[in-house]
């Protein structure tokens, strides 16, 4: 059995497949840690003087970025905020609130929990059983991204916030890459990367600190710093695309551990030709009904709403 | 030999062979290693670990997908 390549404690609670070093919990904790603020710096994700809005559900991923977006705020490097939405999943969110609530108690961040209900009315729970009755095919997720990102948007706007931060990571990130390569949708490919990079200044930046963390580290990440968070699996993520990509790419890691590494390195090597070949400035107007920024008419969120009211 | 087996707070005795290690008893319960962290007596330890006779095992899903 190999001893930790760092500090030689024959204690080992992982071996990175990909980069063949074995880890004791001490300092797998914080080079993980290191590696979150080194791409932090990397991709200048924050400045000092921000004020950052994490999008915390209670997950092990948002846990985690809060913890170590904490250490900047104690640091007076950042400002930190929370927020929680409630989507309205019977059964299992109920947990994750509890659980984002205890976390931002416990390193004394405020902290928000906005619903659904309070910015459209209804739960994703009610959206699902209308839709389901007028028969139509779109998927929870569908409904849930366009909603989440509405309201993360609008309340980083009222809380003054310069940078919204979400836990994705690297296995998120794969996925996102080839799935919107497989459905051919390069303008939403050429948007994936660490940091939005909006024209619009009213849609605030988004950052995602642990992009470059592998999904079962960030797991591992949060039994190893004994961290409260909400392990479970969505109820509507079962038959999504999304789950099925995320399969293949998992299954594909087994015999190739570097895949997710090289899909993201290849992507990055691709993207500003990409973009240079696809970027179309979009004008942006502001949505009739809500004000926010829209291409058409109506934003996205606004359009479902309308469709619902008639 | 006889080891406790704890999944989701459910604990279990559980019969497994001499020299098993955490895979090996992954393999037999058929839970994919890459989505799980698993602990031998409180520890965090790698899969190649092999298990003694009297261990709790307690095996933590990390991974759950969408």
């Amino acid at each position: 059995m190999k001893n930790c390549s760092k500090c030689g404690n024959p204690q080992i609670i992982i071996k990175k497949k990909h980069s063949g070093q074995s880890l004791c919990r001490e300092c797998f904790i914080e080079s993980t840690r290191e590696k979150v603020l080194k791409d932090i710096r990397k991709y200048k994700l924050i400045e000092k003087g921000d004020k950052v809005l994490m999008a915390l559900s209670g997950g092990k991923d948002s846990v985690m970025a809060l913890n170590i977006l904490n250490s900047l705020c104690e640091r007076n490097i950042i400002d930190l905020v929370a927020v929680t939405i409630d989507e309205g999943i019977k059964g299992y969110r109920e947990d994750g609130i509890r659980i984002a609530t205890e976390n931002a108690e416990i390193l004394g961040i405020e902290h928000k929990v906005v619903s659904f209900k309070q910015y459209f009315g209804r739960t994703l729970d009610e959206i699902m059983s209308e839709s389901q009755k007028n028969a139509e095919l779109r998927h929870a997720c569908t409904y849930c991204g366009v909603f989440r990102r509405w309201i993360l948007n609008r309340v980083a706007l009222e809380e003054g916030a310069t940078k919204i931060a979400t836990g994705h990571n690297l296995d998120d990130e794969t996925q996102s890459i080839l799935m919107n390569y497989l459905e051919g949708n390069m303008h939403n490919l050429v948007r994936i990367g660490p940091k939005s990079e909006s024209q619009d200044k009213r849609f605030t930046v988004k950052i995602k600190p642990l992009r470059e963390i592998p999904e079962r580290e960030v797991g591992l990440y949060a039994v190893a710093a004994d961290l409260k968070v909400h392990l479970a699996g969505c109820p509507y993520a079962g038959d999504s695309f999304r789950r099925e990509v995320g399969n293949f790419i998992k299954s594909l890691s087994l015999k190739h551990p570097t895949i997710m590494y090289s899909t993201l390195r290849g992507f990055e090597r691709i993207k500003p030709l990409l973009k240079r070949e696809l970027s179309s400035k979009v004008e942006r107007g502001v949505c009739r009904r809500c004000g926010e920024p829209a291409s058409g008419d109506l934003c996205k969120a606004c359009t479902f709403i309308e469709k619902w009211d008639k | 030999m006889k080891i406790k087996v704890i999944i989701n707070e459910e604990k279990e005795i559980k019969e497994i062979s001499e020299g098993n290690t955490i895979k090996d008893l992954l393999k037999i319960l058929e839970i994919p290693s890459e989505t799980v962290v698993v602990k031998r007596n409180e520890f965090i330890v790698i899969e190649e670990e092999i298990i003694k006779e009297g261990d709790t095992i307690e095996i933590i899903k990390v991974i759950y997908g969408g």
